[in-house]
């Protein structure tokens, strides 16, 4: 299989849930990449309201209560399931600053407040996604997803650079890829050794303004959360062993 | 649809039910570069059709790809991503 694993997109579903008249998405948009891929895994039509939330983020945010979200605006879908619901948050990081965009607190909150599984994704990893989207909407319970979604016109970087974003900051591991939930627990993409943060940076015009220094800081707190992130799953390893 | 034409009928560029549009929206109205496949180049993998934002890239008959026009808003992403260099962008007059 492994020989043949570059066709493997092959085997997704044709398929499209678009309703054209409804996609006023810029061009290179991450958010219309993620819900395209999310609605597919899950065999839904796109209704109208998951649209509408996804221009009115804020609305989305503060009609979900029970998050803090920070200072950074998100949008949030949530589709019911058999039993409970799928939240999915879809985080473009509009308004955030450099410390919003490197701690993410909302996964590991959702967590302690007894989400069934959380994970999160990222549309430049599609079959990662898909996957997830999948356990999450058959989980027992509710479930919730964080979607990193690259935004061109936010992040100020050209249309056709979306995905190498997504991949720059799952490898510079300023979001790392990780469910927990599920039967499954533990990092989904593994970044052996990591690409320097300044790599994925100083590929968006909203950091260009940035010093050396607070580069530095940056790393460090990447470094930080990433050895945070790895303690929580050598904790729960070793409590299952 | 009848839009250009039915000026007195409708009256579509007055309407303020449709989300302050002037006139009938498809995605692929504001396209500045449009993606063209190469078949020597391509292997029909697939990537293109999975990292399309608009859902614009489908399969025709040969089980080459191809871009539906009317939805594709000319990103590039397909263009970025090919593995094999088969798709580039081209201005359209």
């Amino acid at each position: 299989m492994d020989k043949y694993s570059l066709y493997v997109s092959n085997f997704l579903p044709c398929k499209e849930y678009f309703v054209p008249e409804l996609n006023q998405a810029c061009p290179g948009c991450g958010l219309a990449l993620a819900i395209r891929q999310t609605y597919k895994a899950l065999g839904m039509s796109i209704e109208k309201g998951a649209w509408a939330s996804a221009e009115h983020g804020k609305a989305g945010a503060a009609g979900s209560g029970h998050f803090g979200t920070g200072a950074t605006d998100v949008t949030f879908l949530t589709i019911p399931k058999a039993r409970g619901k799928l939240v999915i948050c879809c985080d473009n990081e509009a308004g955030g600053s450099l410390a919003d965009l490197l701690e993410k607190p909302m996964p590991q909150l959702a967590a302690s407040q007894g989400f069934n599984y959380v994970a999160t994704a990222c549309p430049s990893y599609p079959f990662d996604l898909y996957d997830k989207m999948k356990r999450a909407f058959k989980s027992t319970a509710d479930a919730y997803v964080h979607v990193l979604c690259p935004c061109p016109p936010g992040w100020k970087f050209d249309a056709d650079f979306t995905v190498k974003l997504g991949r720059l900051a799952v490898e510079s591991r300023a979001f790392p890829l990780y469910e927990a939930g599920a039967g499954a627990y533990g990092l989904t993409v593994k970044t052996g050794k990591p690409r320097p943060l300044a790599d994925y940076l100083k590929a968006q015009g909203r950091f260009e303004k940035l010093s050396e220094g607070e580069m530095a800081e940056a790393q460090a707190s990447v470094d930080r959360a990433y050895k945070h992130l790895e303690g929580l799953i050598q904790q729960y390893l070793d409590a299952v062993a | 649809m009848e839009s250009t034409a039915g000026f007195q009928k409708k009256m579509i560029s007055c309407s303020l039910l449709d989300q302050g549009r002037g006139t009938p929206f498809r995605p692929g109205d504001a396209r500045e570069w449009t993606p063209e496949w190469d078949k020597d180049k391509c292997i029909r993998c697939g990537l293109c059709f999975v990292y399309c934002p608009d859902g614009a890239v489908f399969r025709n008959e040969e089980g080459y790809f191809e871009a539906d026009t009317d939805r594709c808003k000319g990103c590039g992403i397909c263009h970025r991503e090919c593995w094999f260099g088969a798709i580039s962008m081209f201005k359209e007059e």
